[in-house]
């Protein structure tokens, strides 16, 4: 099989490069269409830490939210802090304006015993809307984990993704 | 090199079909019919479209981070599943199997292939208009096999035997390679010779078999 493959012309070749490109360009379109339709830049992210036990566990696979929403306490958010890549995932414990003055947040992870406040920029107290990434409508326990494996052991995405690569390009039609 | 070219023992009927597949226009090419790649061709572009735009999005999402791409996001989405509805559209409705589209002296020809899961015999809906064109109306043409005709008990597949095949059953091929223009296969091995032997003309018969024999070539009679 692997000798037709090398022997193959230039059109086939590129048709077989295609299917490779498009399963990979199916799935990030996919999850861009989501981002555009939840209105979040990752309406699908895993939770990395345990600080919300018992209601999240790590890896844990969770859906968001952010498009015609209002932020209420209780919600379990996602929120970027500046300065920091990593979004956290945590419970907004108490809330302030929203009406005449602008909308503050804090938060809290269930399993921790103080509030955020440690975890947002220097000086910062609060957090604003628009710090909030998305709201959460619905998770899948466990699935995550595959991304966690991801982000420990790097090697395993490049063994993935050639398999992947692989199989589509070995598979005809 | 398609006499020696292998399937694995635990062969499938999809690598039976993707072999011959790739062996009828290294046939079709031999005898000197030149191929169309306008299908082939639409189908790499409006493929590789979706695919640039996808990249495109990638890429200044990864450098220019999600705001500042929000108000291209959605666009380049719609307009990428539209490419891929319009790809599938034409892989399945369009193109729909065809393994060879081209035309040669003898008229055009347009092969698709197919197989039912599981059952090893190759189908092939041939569309053909033989030469000169002014005269003869478009045909269209079923015709089917098993594979076994053309692969070994090993998995070999043998060039000879499925040359045979399509240059008996599609006319404007056996115009083109008349050697291989068999008879007996032409007709299929499933129509039964009757043969009447009583005890008067044994003889005659036993007579006219040897004379068959020997003028369509022995090796050419297949058993089942």
């Amino acid at each position: 099989m692997l000798s037709s493959f090398a022997t193959s012309h230039p059109r086939k070749l590129a048709a077989q490069l295609l299917n490779f490109a498009f399963v990979l360009s199916t799935a990030f379109m996919l999850f861009k269409g989501l981002a555009v339709i939840a209105d979040c830049s990752s309406p699908i992210v895993v939770v990395l830490s345990g600080s919300m036990e018992p209601a999240m566990q790590r890896g844990d696979l969770i859906v968001l939210w952010n498009r015609g929403r209002d932020v209420q306490v209780g919600d379990i958010v996602v929120y970027n802090v500046k300065g920091k890549d990593i979004p956290i995932v945590h419970r907004v414990i108490k809330r302030f304006g929203g009406g005449a003055e602008p909308l503050q947040l804090l938060t809290k992870g269930d399993n921790n015993e103080v509030d955020d406040t440690d975890l947002y920029a220097p000086g910062q107290r609060f957090l604003k809307r628009g710090d909030v990434e998305g709201s959460l409508v619905g998770y899948i326990p466990y699935v995550g984990y595959v991304t966690i494996l991801f982000n420990d052991y790097p090697w395993v995405k490049t063994v993935i993704l050639a398999f992947v690569g692989l199989t589509t390009l070995l598979q005809r039609g | 090199m398609s006499a020696t070219t292998k399937i694995a023992l635990t062969t499938r009927a999809a690598d039976l079909k993707n072999t011959t597949d790739d062996a009828l226009p290294n046939y079709l090419h031999s005898l000197k019919f030149k191929q169309i790649h306008t299908h082939t061709d639409v189908r790499l572009v409006l493929g590789y479209s979706a695919v640039i735009i996808a990249g495109t999005l990638f890429y200044f999402d990864w450098k220019f981070g999600w705001e500042a791409t929000k108000a291209y996001t959605a666009p380049a989405v719609v307009a990428y599943f539209v490419l891929n509805s319009v790809f599938t559209y034409w892989i399945w409705f369009v193109e729909a199997g065809c393994v060879f589209e081209g035309e040669g002296k003898t008229g055009k020809i347009r092969i698709a292939s197919s197989t039912d899961k599981h059952i090893p015999i190759y189908k092939c809906d041939v569309t053909f208009t033989p030469a000169p064109y002014s005269s003869n109306p478009q045909q269209k043409l079923k015709i089917r096999a098993p594979f076994t005709r053309w692969f070994t008990a090993d998995g070999y597949f043998v060039a000879k035997p499925f040359q045979q095949w399509l240059a008996s059953e599609v006319p404007v091929v056996g115009a083109a390679d008349p050697n291989n223009v068999i008879e007996e296969i032409g007709r299929g091995s499933e129509t039964e010779r009757v043969l009447n032997v009583t005890g008067n003309n044994a003889i005659d018969v036993l007579e006219q078999l040897k004379a068959g024999a020997k003028a369509g070539g022995g090796s050419s009679r297949r058993r089942k």
